[in-house]
């Protein structure tokens, strides 16, 4: 189980648009656009407060507002995401 | 270059400059009808030369270049040389193009509004533009529809209609022959023939229009019609556009603008006359 925090990057550096089945970040320091599907929107939304959490404490936040399944293979899926938004330069390990 | 021509398309100007005298006194009888750009600085410069020191009367053969070019350009016989200016003109807007985000469609205008029409080459999108325009449709472009960053219009760049094999009889059908250009025979695309579009279009060239539907059409077997979502819309027009990137921020507004206020449809149509009915019929349907 990792310890590794993650912050997300500050709210101004994303412009984000709802889609009818996915959403779009783009992403001003590299002019990056990004199409993510659920959860990813739902995982930045519960970061947005600019907190440093571990995929732990993410996962527990989310599992307040989803039925996530069983909390291993959940919590397995968040931190995949939260390794793949890191490379994006979406988060940022802390 | 010996030989020079200005023209003035939709919001752009192209300066052509030519070895030989023929391909630009051919663009000169097409584009006949064009507003003159006012002033002397064109936004953009193609250049016809000899692909080597003797090309020019040997076997002659040309290069296009200008502002921007592309390396491995492959250069063309003189006799396509009406060909190569109109390709000339498509890759500077295309790779230099940044007042509006540059999508590879066709659109159409009637009533105000923007029917725009994407799709690979050879979906049908040029064609049904051109016969839309011959139709009670103002012809706005075959080739490039420029979106503006600010307010959202499409605005037209309605050069010549390129016209490639069966297109060829079908729009000449429909179309007086002083508005066709040479048959150019056995291009790297097939035969290619230009269509000037109708004096209206041309002379509204400065007029945008608010983009009311977006189409996905695509020559087929069968008609047939379907919804597109948006994260497909969306991804489409990015690989539609040849700025998206270029433009950063603005770019990314104005598309997620377009993709959520404009519906769009699939359609496949077995003919031109299939296709028009069905664009007419979801034209009709538009609140």
């Amino acid at each position: 189980m990792t310890t590794q925090r993650y912050r997300r990057e500050d709210a101004d550096a994303t412009v984000a648009c709802a889609l009818e089945d996915m959403a779009l970040l783009y992403h001003r320091p590299s002019g990056q656009t990004h199409m993510v599907i659920s959860p990813v929107p739902e995982l930045l939304d519960q970061m947005g407060d600019g907190a440093a959490l571990t995929p732990q404490e993410l996962h527990d936040r989310m599992a307040q507002l989803y039925d996530l399944g069983p909390r291993e293979e959940a919590l397995a899926q968040v931190e995949a995401h939260l390794a793949e938004l890191a490379a994006l330069g979406l988060v940022r390990r802390a | 270059m010996r030989h020079q021509l200005t023209l003035g398309i939709g919001p752009a100007t192209f300066r052509i400059g030519s070895a030989w005298r023929q391909p630009l006194d051919q663009l000169a009888r097409l584009y006949a009808d064009y507003p003159q750009p006012s002033g002397t600085i064109a936004d953009f410069t193609v250049r016809l030369q000899p692909a080597g020191f003797t090309r020019r009367w040997l076997r002659p053969s040309i290069f296009i270049t200008g502002d921007h070019g592309l390396a491995d350009a492959a250069p063309m016989s003189l006799a396509h040389g009406l060909l190569a200016a109109e390709m000339g003109m498509n890759l500077q807007m295309a790779l230099g193009w940044r007042r509006h985000l540059l999508l590879h469609a066709s659109s159409v205008e009637r009533d105000g509004r923007a029917l725009v029409m994407t799709g690979e080459s050879g979906s049908g999108k040029s064609t049904l533009a051109a016969q839309l325009g011959e139709r009670g449709w103002r012809l706005m472009g075959d080739e490039f529809a420029l979106l503006d960053l600010d307010t959202g219009m499409i605005f037209p760049f309605p050069r010549l209609v390129s016209l490639k094999n069966r297109a060829i009889d079908v729009i000449a059908g429909e179309a007086p022959p002083e508005r066709m250009g040479p048959l150019l025979a056995g291009t790297a695309k097939g035969d290619i023939r230009h269509l000037v579009p109708r004096a209206d279009a041309i002379a509204a060239m400065g007029q945008g229009a608010r983009p009311a539907m977006l189409i996905f059409p695509r020559f087929g077997p069968e008609a047939e019609l379907r919804a597109v979502g948006q994260g497909e819309v969306f991804m489409r027009l990015t690989q539609a556009s040849t700025n998206y990137v270029a433009l950063g921020e603005p770019g990314f507004a104005a598309l997620t603008r377009f993709v959520t206020s404009v519906p769009a449809r699939a359609i496949d149509f077995p003919s031109g006359d299939a296709a028009i009915a069905m664009v007419e019929q979801l034209w009709d349907q538009l609140p």
